[in-house]
This record gives C-alpha cells, sequence and structure tokens, in this order.
C-alpha cells in the first residue's frame, strides 16, 4: 500500500461572488515511503491546495486521499494523518508561536502528549538535525531567514512525521538559505527514510529530486523521473522553465554538440570538457 | 540623483536590544543608472533604500541622503514632494494593495496628493495599461480577486501613478514562478523608459548580473563597494571578499575553466555563455 494517495481528487473554492475555480482537476498519483519528489508548477496550477488536501486541512470535493490507507475525510484519522505529514509553509515568521526556539519546536510533540523526557530528546534530536542546536534558547525572531526555515523544519521533524511537504519553504531566502534547508532536506531524506514532496519554482531544485510531478491548471501534467528534461515541452507547456544547464546543452544540441541531459552545473561543466577530451584525442 | 553620505543608522538607541544596521556609507546614484544592491539577509539594504523616500528618518549626526536637491537631514522635508519623486516597491507589494477596487486603489497615492478626481483617475488609467493590464476589464474588479501576478501588477501601478522619477524595487520578483519573474523585469524596463532611475535589491544574482549597470554589494551593513557586474562577476576575489553568490552562468563558466575549458569567465547572460560554448566546442 501506498504511503500517499490521491485518487482523482478534485476541489474548487470560491472565488468573487458565486464563482467557483476549479483548484484541481481528477488528480491521482501515489507517493511511497522515502521518496523526494518535486512538484513543480507556475502560480496558481494548484500546487498549495494539494499540499492542504495531503494531510486533510482540507478534504476533496471528490475522490479521495488516503494516508497510510485512512481517509482524509475521516476525523477521526486526522490527529493521525497529522502526525504522519507535516508542512513547512512559505513565511517562517508566520510559523513561529513562541519566544524561544526550543519551545518553538517542542510545541507539537507537546501537543502530542509525549512524557516530558521523550519530549526534550526529540527537541534535541530536530534542532541538531537541522544544525541549531546553538540557538536552542534563542528568540526566533533575532534569526536569519534560513535560520528561521530551519527552526520551522525542526518543529515539523519532532513530530517524527513520515513525510514531509515543503511548501515553497525556500521562496523567500537568500541563495545561502535556500542552500541550508535543501542540504537539511536531503539528509533527513537520506538519513531518516523521510519522504519529501518539495514544492518550488527553482528547476535547479527540482532537478535535484528524484521523481518530478507537473501541474498545470490543476490538472497532472506529467509525472516521471529525470528523463521529463528530455522533453521540454512537458514544462514549457506548464509555464515553466529549464534549469539553465539543461536549456544550454539542448542549444548545443542544435549545433551538432551532444552532450546528453547533465542536471547540475557540475554535470553540465564535465561532460563539455568530456566532449572537448573526446574532440582533442 | 541619490546621494549618500556618510549614513549611519542604529536600531533601539539606548536599549539592550541596540543594532548598528548602517555604518558609514557612502553611495552616489545617477540618473538613468539601473542600481544594484545585494547582500544577504540582515546586511542593511532594506533599511538603506528606506532612507530614500524619507520613511527612515536619518538620525542625529548620522550623515544624510540627498535626492535631487532635497537634503533629508535637514530639519524640514517636503515629504509630498519626496514621495513622488522617489517610488517605492516593497516586497511582496500586493500584501498592501486595500481598496475595493484596483482603480480606487491605484488612484489613491495621486488623490493623497491632491490631483482632481479625473487627473487621478488619468493617472491611475495610464499606470495600469502600462503594467500590461486591461483596463476596461479590470479597474472594478476588487483587486482580491486577482491572481498574485495580477496582484503585483496592481501594486506596481499604484507606485507608477505617482509618476515617480526614481523607483526603488524591494525584491520585485520574490515569490513569482521563471515566467512571473520575466515579465516583470521586463515590466520594469519598460517603466524604466518614463522613469530614468532604478534601484533594486535582489536575492537574484542572475537578475543582477542581467539587469543593473552598477552594484553596490553590502555586508552587515558596510558598502564593500560599488562595481559594474563584469567586475564584480569576473572577479573570483571580489567575490569572495563580498560573500557573493554567483550567478548560474558564471558559476557554469568557472567549472569549465577548472575543467580545463577556456571561456572568459564574466559571462552575464545564457546567450554570452552559449557564445562562448559554441566557441570552445568548435576548437575542439
Amino acid at each position: 500500500m501506498p504511503f500517499l494517495e490521491f485518487k482523482d481528487v478534485e476541489y474548487s473554492y470560491v472565488s468573487g461572488e458565486d464563482e467557483l475555480t476549479k483548484a484541481l482537476n481528477k488528480v491521482s498519483f501515489a507517493v511511497e515511503r522515502g521518496e523526494f519528489i518535486a512538484l513543480v508548477g507556475c502560480n496558481g496550477s494548484g500546487k498549495s491546495t494539494l499540499a492542504r488536501l495531503a494531510n486533510g486541512l482540507i478534504t476533496p470535493d471528490s475522490g479521495q486521499v488516503l494516508v497510510d490507507g485512512m481517509p482524509t475525510t475521516d476525523k477521526s484519522a486526522l490527529f493521525d494523518i497529522r502526525k504522519k505529514i507535516g508542512i513547512v509553509f512559505q513565511n517562517p515568521d508566520n510559523q513561529m508561536v513562541t519566544t524561544i526556539v526550543e519551545d518553538d519546536v517542542a510545541f507539537g510533540p507537546e501537543n502530542l502528549g509525549l512524557p516530558q523526557d521523550e519530549i526534550r530528546a526529540r527537541v534535541d534530536w530536530a534542532l541538531k538535525s537541522v544544525g541549531m542546536q546553538d540557538y536552542a534558547t534563542s528568540g526566533p525572531f533575532r534569526l536569519s531567514g534560513g535560520q528561521k526555515q530551519r527552526v520551522a523544519i525542526a518543529g515539523v521533524l519532532a513530530i517524527k512525521p513520515e513525510l514531509m511537504i515543503l511548501d515553497e519553504a525556500t521562496g523567500m531566502l537568500d541563495p545561502m538559505g535556500r542552500r541550508e534547508v535543501l542540504d537539511v532536506v536531503k539528509k533527513l531524506n537520506r538519513d531518516e527514510n523521510m519522504a519529501v514532496i518539495m514544492i518550488t519554482h527553482f528547476m535547479e531544485e527540482a532537478a535535484a529530486a528524484d521523481r518530478i510531478i507537473v501541474l498545470n491548471g490543476g490538472a497532472k501534467q506529467a509525472d516521471g523521473g529525470k528523463e521529463l528534461f528530455d522533453t521540454p515541452e512537458v514544462f514549457e507547456s506548464a509555464g515553466l522553465d529549464l534549469p539553465l544547464y539543461v536549456r544550454l546543452s539542448r542549444r548545443l544540441k542544435g549545433i551538432g554538440a551532444d552532450i546528453g541531459c547533465p542536471l547540475s552545473s557540475d554535470e553540465f561543466a564535465r561532460a563539455v570538457a568530456n566532449l572537448k577530451g573526446e574532440g582533442e584525442e | 540623483m541619490i546621494e549618500v553620505k556618510h549614513l549611519s543608522f542604529v536600531y533601539s538607541p539606548k536599549t539592550p536590544f541596540t543594532t548598528q544596521a548602517l555604518f558609514d556609507i557612502n553611495l552616489k546614484i545617477e540618473t538613468g543608472d539601473f542600481f544594484g544592491i545585494i547582500g544577504s539577509t540582515g546586511a542593511g539594504k532594506s533599511t538603506l533604500v528606506s532612507h530614500f523616500n524619507a520613511l527612515t528618518k536619518i538620525q542625529k549626526n548620522s550623515g544624510t541622503v540627498i535626492v535631487e536637491d532635497m537634503d533629508l537631514s535637514a530639519k524640514k522635508v517636503d515629504l509630498n514632494k519626496l514621495r513622488a519623486k522617489v517610488g517605492m516597491v516593497f516586497q511582496y507589494p500586493e500584501h498592501q494593495l486595500f481598496a475595493d477596487t484596483v482603480l480606487a486603489d491605484v488612484m489613491f497615492g495621486p488623490k493623497n496628493i491632491g490631483l482632481s478626481g479625473a487627473e487621478a483617475e488619468e493617472r491611475a488609467k495610464r499606470a495600469i495599461e502600462l503594467v500590461g493590464l486591461n483596463y476596461g476589464e479590470i479597474a472594478e474588479r476588487s483587486p482580491f480577486e486577482l491572481s498574485g501576478g495580477q496582484k503585483r501588477r496592481v501594486a506596481l501601478a499604484g507606485v507608477i501613478a505617482m509618476q515617480p522619477e526614481i523607483l526603488v524595487l524591494d525584491e520585485p520578483t520574490a515569490g513569482l514562478d521563471p515566467r512571473g519573474k520575466r515579465d516583470i523585469m521586463e515590466l520594469v524596463l519598460r517603466i524604466k523608459e518614463s522613469c530614468p532611475t532604478v534601484i533594486m535589491i535582489s536575492h537574484n544574482m542572475d537578475e543582477i548580473a542581467e539587469y543593473c549597470n552598477k552594484i553596490a554589494v553590502l555586508k552587515h551593513g558596510r558598502v564593500m563597494g560599488v562595481f559594474s557586474p563584469r567586475e564584480l562577476f569576473g572577479s573570483e576575489e571580489l567575490l569572495n571578499s563580498c560573500g557573493v553568490e554567483l550567478p548560474l552562468v558564471t558559476e557554469i563558466a568557472v567549472k569549465l575553466n577548472e575543467l580545463g575549458v577556456n571561456v572568459d569567465r564574466s559571462v552575464l547572460t545564457e546567450d554570452e555563455l552559449f557564445e562562448q560554448l559554441k566557441k570552445a566546442v568548435k576548437d575542439a
């Protein structure tokens, strides 16, 4: 049984007077434990709606969302569902509830009714996992954006979810902060086998995921591995750009220099260097 | 023109929380510049630009800012005149929309500086069209029903309707998807035709490299220097000492050089890099 399953999910919200906007249209997919997925799509494609449906903040108009087999419409299962799926949102300032970092991280486990020593252990572990243990007793409002967002991740982590959804969690950060957060998330995925759905506009971040789901106008347009970059139309028709190195390798192919489809600037540079090496031999 | 002379600023002075945000800043921004301000979070970028339209008051004995002929450290500053001259677009400007209709929102500024209803409406109409929205379709709608990208355009129109000579943008493309980012930057170029001086804070080095002719680097409240994009992104030493991230094109150029592929590492756009790659590949 997959860990998270969307089955023909539809959702509309009210926009203006008596106007309904369909945010998601018959969306189906399944997420297994430990997967690292990038969810991409332009503004208004339904990405955030999908995140909110996943842990039952909202429920589908039709279709079903199942977490570990439990439908999100089952109110008695919601507590368990939210233990299993944590969401980190875009604005770190809206996610802080206390004036001390470790209290903030303890908020979730306290609500689970865990014993004191277990809470302590989880808070220490979560802060250490995101590299913020030295700030345990600081006020969150004196931290940088990247640091705050790492604390927000620790707060979700302390609940020990099996899936973490990051809803443009790096969108408001500077490049350094973005890298910090991305590194922490990759590590958690690798070391804790925590599944990750990363909602992002940064196609370079998406290229780092194992699997990419493309949303376009509320419908699933594509779902696959890195081979999706071989068919750029998938991204272009969804209003997205290809990562720079993919664009460049396609242009090179156009002038007869085929270097395949490198998915990082390192891979790109190596591919070009190899091509030159071959040519000179 | 904006001249910043020996400007310093301290948050919460004479309290236990006192933090000095700016240290002896000196800058000259000339008419016609597309002036970039970069630096990591907390470097003082927003504090600095908030002085340009006197949202932040210059503290005693802390230098001054001169905007055209106005000395902002003077006892009396004509704020109406200053704010008509310097338009400020904050981060996530769509959060500041407030009126019932798009038209009312965009007219608010012009009416506030004493223009008649008809004049204000005329200006609002031009501004809404300039930002690429259809006036007839959108004027009477609630700004809150619009998409994120449209809302940001409406917020920009509100500033444009003041017909500023200097436009200050704080992270104008944050949170937008790639196409939205490009649309907003193209719009900024269009605005620049009638508002000659643009000052932009951004974390997006790709945008800074592509659009700005001068770049000031801030670090811990100090100006590390003002450079042309090629000077800055072409020099490893400068980038390291200033703690600046590379634009992706430059990053790739640097990596290619490390692997023995000779390309000019001061490239600033995708097209420039591609020209270099073409040469490198042909030589092989």
